[in-house]
C-alpha cells in the first residue's frame, strides 16, 4: 500500500485537491495499474532476465539462479514484486543498494522522473569499475572454427567494450559468458555436464588481447568483429546492466543457455524494442546469433581478424617455391641469411622470407614450453626482418563472412536406385555441414553433423531407417612445406549395411587419422580406418574391423565435388568396399542440388546406388 | 572467495598496478603458454562451454600464467608487457615498426595519438638496443624503451 501511493507520488501524478477516500481507492488503483504496467514494460524483464518463452527451461521466470540478484523473496517469479522491493531500497538517499544496482535505477529514475544530484557518490567501488569501462563502442566478436578442433566448430561469440578509436581494441575490455569449470572433475562427467547443464555459468570481463591470444594466436581461429549499433545511452544500459551481473550465478546449457544466448539478454537491456529474444530458440548457435543481430538491424560494421595461421599463408604466398623452401630452412638456421644464395633475393623478398621464417617459428612453438635454441632463432629473425626494407602492403584477402553461409539445419528430399530398384528418401540433418554442402561462411574441409537422419522407402515396402549419423565429424587439415598437422575423422550411428546376404541395420563406431594436402581447389586426403559394430547377422555383440580410405574434395565455384574409396575388413572374414562419388551444386544461400553414386562391394556381391536429392538449409 | 576474488580482479589490483614491478620468473621472451593446462579432455571441455577454470570470474589472470598478473584494467607499460604472450607481440611489432601491440603499448604509456607515429619509428630504429639477447625480461625491455624516450625531444615528455 504504502509503495503504491508513493510510486504514483513519484509518478507526478499527486492530485492536486486533497484526496476524499473515493478519490484515494481509485488513486490507488491507478498507481498499481501503472505499477503492473511499469513490471511489464520489455526493459524491466530484460533487467530482470525473464524468459519470455524463448527457451524451454524456466518459462515466465528470470533465467538468474542466484538469489543474491533478487531484491525480493519471490523477485525470480514475480517481476511485479521485485520492482516494488527495488524501488523500496534504490529510493533513499545513500540507498546502499543503488551501489548494486545502476541500471535498475536508471530504470526507476527515467520512468518516474527522480531528481536526485550524485546518486551513487557514496559507491566508489562502483565508480571506479565505471570509469575504467570503456563505452565507446559495443562490439561483437565471433572466433570462428578452428581446422581440426570439432568443438570449435560452432563458433562462440563474445561482446567487446571499445575506447577511444585510434587507441586500438587490445585494452578494449571482453565480456564473456562461460561456465566455471571446476578442475577437479574427471573429464567425462566434464563433458557430460557441459552438455546435459548444470555448470553454474558467469560473465567474466577480461582484457580483449587475452581473447586474441587465445583465439587468434594459440587456437588459430580467425576472429569476426561486428560494432553494433548501438547510441551512447544504448551502451550505458549495457554497461551499468553488466555491472549488476557481477558474480551473479546463472545455468550454464551447451544447447541453448550459451554463451551466445546470453549475450543476446545483455544486448535486449540496451534495446528491448528490436524484439530480439521474441520467438523461439530451442538451440542457440552462435552464427545464428550473429544473423539475430543483422535481422534486427543492429550490426553497423564488420571486421576481419585474420589468425595467426592465416597471416603464415599469407606471407607463404607472397614467396616462390624456392624462397618459400630457404625460408623454411632459414627457421632453423638464420646465418643462412648470410649466405649466396639469400643474398640472391631482392631485399624486399628476402624480408618476407625472414618474416616468414619468424612466424613459422613462433607458429610451432607459440604453444610449447620455452625453448633457449628456439628463442635464439626468432630473436635473429626479427634482426633480420628489422634489418630490411618493408616490402609493398599486400592488400588483404577477406574470406567471406560467417554469417553469410547456409542455414544450420537441412531437410532433403531424394530419388534413387538401388540396383534398378527405385527407392525416395527424406533426410533431416539436426545440424550443421558436409564437407559438400556450400562452403561459403564456413571453414573447407570441415564437416561436423550430428543427428542426421536418413529414411528410406522402397516400391516394396515401407519408410525405414536407411542411416542416422549422432555424430559425424570430418577434419582435413592440409599439410605443407611449413605445417604437417593430422587429420582425423569419427563417425558413429545406425546403418543399413550387407552382412550375410542381407541388408539390415548396423550400429557402429568408427575413427581414425588421416593426411591432407592442398593442391589449389583440390584436397586429396587418405585416412586409416578402425571399426567396431553390432549386427544381429552375426553372433558376438561386437566385430571389429581395419581399413583405410581415400579420395579427393575439389571446390570451383560454390560447388563442391568429391570422389573416394573405402574399404576395411572385419574379424570374421568378410568385407566391405566402397566407392563413392558425390557432386553438390548450390542454386542458392539455402538450396542445393546433390548427386551421389556409390558402389558397395561385399565378399561375393556388389550393390550400385544412384541418388539426386535437393537440399534445403533452414534455420 | 569469489567476491574476493572479483574485487581483486576489478580493482584491488588495477589501483595498484603501476606500483608493481613487470614479469617474474618465466615472463621474458616465448613464454610458456600453456603451462598448467592438464590435458585435452578439459582443453576441448573448455572450448565447448567456453569456460573460465576455478575462480576466474570477472577475473583478470587468465592468459598470464607465469607472469605478473595484476594491473590488467588500468594499463601501465609495465603491466601491459607483463602479460603473457604480449612481451613477444611487441618484439614484432618494434621489428616491424607498426602493429596493433606497439598501439596499445604506446596507449598504455600515454602516448598522445599525434605522437604514436614518432614513437614506432623510434622505437623501430632501435629495436637491436630493447632487445639485445633472447633473454631479456618485460622489466629491462620497458627500461630501455623509457631511456630511448628520454632521449628523443618529442617522447621526453611522456618519462616524466
Amino acid at each position: 500500500m504504502f509503495f503504491r501511493i508513493t510510486l504514483l507520488l513519484s509518478l507526478g501524478m499527486a492530485m492536486v485537491a486533497p484526496p476524499v477516500w473515493s478519490n484515494h481507492v481509485d488513486q490507488e488503483a491507478f498507481a498499481e495499474a501503472l505499477a503492473e504496467s511499469l513490471a511489464e514494460s520489455p526493459r524491466w524483464l530484460a533487467l530482470l532476465h525473464v524468459n519470455r518463452g524463448t527457451t524451454l527451461r524456466s518459462r515466465g521466470r528470470s533465467y538468474v539462479a542466484d538469489q543474491n540478484f533478487f531484491l525480493s523473496a519471490d523477485g525470480r517469479h514475480d517481476p511485479y514484486a521485485e520492482l516494488v522491493a527495488t524501488h523500496e531500497a534504490l529510493k533513499p538517499e545513500g540507498s546502499e543498494a543503488r551501489c548494486a544496482y545502476p541500471a535498475r535505477y536508471r530504470f526507476l529514475s527515467e520512468a518516474l522522473g527522480w531528481q536526485h544530484d550524485a546518486p551513487f557518490e557514496h559507491c566508489s567501488e562502483y565508480l571506479e569499475w565505471r570509469a575504467l569501462m570503456p563505452d565507446e563502442r559495443v562490439v561483437l566478436v565471433f572466433p570462428a572454427a578452428y581446422l581440426n578442433s570439432p568443438s570449435s566448430m560452432f563458433g562462440h561469440t563474445l561482446l567487446r567494450l571499445d575506447g577511444d578509436e585510434s587507441d586500438g581494441v587490445w585494452l578494449s575490455q571482453a565480456i564473456n559468458f562461460g561456465a566455471e569449470v571446476d578442475a577437479s572433475d574427471n573429464s567425462v562427467f566434464y563433458i557430460y555436464r557441459g552438455l546435459a547443464g548444470g555448470y553454474p555459468g558467469y560473465f567474466s570481463i577480461v582484457p580483449y588481447v587475452t581473447k586474441i591470444q587465445d583465439y587468434a594466436h594459440l587456437e588459430n581461429r580467425d576472429m569476426w568483429e561486428y560494432t553494433l549499433a548501438l547510441d551512447a545511452e544504448q551502451r550505458q544500459w549495457l554497461v551499468e546492466h553488466l555491472w549488476e551481473l557481477r558474480d551473479i550465478r546463472f545455468d550454464y546449457y551447451f544447447l541453448d543457455e550459451n554463451c551466445s544466448f546470453r549475450l543476446l539478454e545483455l544486448i535486449d537491456v540496451a534495446r528491448p524494442d528490436t524484439g530480439l529474444m521474441e520467438g523461439m530458440r530451442l538451440t542457440e548457435v552462435p552464427v545464428n546469433t550473429v544473423r539475430a543481430l543483422e535481422d534486427a538491424g543492429l550490426l553497423a560494421s564488420r571486421v576481419y581478424r585474420p589468425s595467426k595461421a592465416v597471416e603464415l599463408d599469407r606471407l607463404v604466398a607472397q614467396l616462390p617455391a624456392d624462397a618459400r623452401r630457404l625460408a623454411r630452412r632459414l627457421a632453423d638456421s638464420p646465418e643462412l641469411s648470410a649466405s649466396d644464395e639469400f643474398q640472391a633475393f631482392a631485399p624486399q623478398t628476402q624480408r618476407i622470407m625472414a618474416q616468414t621464417a619468424y612466424e613459422y617459428l613462433r607458429f610451432i612453438h607459440r604453444k610449447r614450453e620455452r625453448d633457449a635454441e628456439v628463442a635464439r632463432r626468432s630473436l635473429a629473425l626479427l634482426r633480420l626482418a628489422n634489418s630490411l626494407p618493408a616490402p609493398d602492403p599486400v592488400p588483404p584477402i577477406e574470406p567471406e563472412a560467417p554469417e553469410l553461409g547456409h542455414a544450420t539445419k537441412l531437410v532433403a528430399a531424394s530419388y534413387g536406385q538401388r540396383e534398378n530398384n527405385e527407392f525416395g528418401e527424406i533426410q533431416f540433418r539436426y545440424t550443421y555441414h558436409d564437407w559438400f554442402d556450400n562452403s561459403t561462411g564456413f571453414l573447407r574441409g570441415a564437416q561436423i553433423e550430428a543427428l542426421n537422419l536418413r529414411l528410406r522407402s522402397t516400391e516394396s515396402g515401407p519408410l525405414k531407417l536407411e542411416r542416422l549419423d549422432v555424430v559425424n565429424i570430418r577434419s582435413l587439415a592440409p599439410r605443407s612445406t611449413f605445417v604437417k598437422p593430422v587429420s582425423w575423422f569419427v563417425n558413429g550411428g545406425i546403418e543399413r549395411v550387407q552382412a550375410e546376404g542381407r541388408y539390415g541395420l548396423s550400429r557402429y563406431v568408427e575413427a581414425g587419422p588421416g593426411l591432407a594436402w592442398q593442391a589449389g581447389p583440390v584436397t586429396p586426403y587418405a585416412f586409416l580406418l578402425a571399426r567396431v559394430e553390432n549386427n544381429s547377422a552375426w553372433d558376438p555383440l561386437i566385430t571389429s574391423a581395419a581399413g583405410a580410405s581415400a579420395g579427393l574434395l575439389w571446390h570451383f565455384g560454390h560447388a563442391t565435388f568429391g570422389a573416394g574409396g573405402s574399404g576395411y575388413y572385419l574379424t570374421n572374414d568378410e568385407y566391405r568396399h566402397r566407392a563413392q562419388a558425390t557432386l553438390n551444386v548450390p542454386v542458392s544461400r539455402n538450396n542445393a542440388l546433390r548427386l551421389d553414386l556409390e558402389r558397395l562391394a561385399v565378399r561375393g556381391d556388389a550393390d550400385t546406388e544412384f541418388r539426386i536429392s535437393w537440399r534445403y538449409h533452414f534455420d | 572467495m569469489k567476491k574476493i576474488v572479483l574485487a581483486t580482479a576489478l580493482l584491488g589490483a588495477s589501483m595498484t598496478a603501476s606500483a608493481n614491478a613487470p614479469g617474474g620468473p618465466g615472463c621474458g621472451w616465448g613464454n610458456m603458454l600453456f603451462e598448467g593446462q592438464s590435458g585435452l579432455p578439459i582443453h576441448l571441455l573448455a572450448t565447448l562451454v567456453n569456460g573460465t577454470s576455478g575462480n576466474a570470474t570477472f577475473g583478470m589472470t587468465s592468459g598470464t600464467n607465469g607472469c605478473d598478473t595484476s594491473g590488467a584494467l588500468a594499463y601501465s607499460g609495465s603491466s601491459l608487457l607483463a602479460m603473457n604472450g604480449v612481451l613477444e607481440e611487441v618484439a614484432h611489432d618494434i621489428a616491424m615498426g607498426e602493429g596493433e601491440a606497439l598501439t596499445a603499448l604506446s596507449v598504455s604509456m600515454g602516448v598522445s595519438a599525434e605522437d604514436r607515429g614518432h614513437f614506432n619509428q623510434t622505437l623501430h630504429q632501435h629495436f637491436s638496443a630493447i632487445f639485445p639477447h633472447e633473454n631479456v625480461t618485460a622489466e629491462d625491455v620497458l627500461a630501455s624503451i623509457q631511456s630511448i624516450m628520454k632521449a628523443d625531444q618529442q617522447l621526453a615528455k611522456y618519462t616524466a
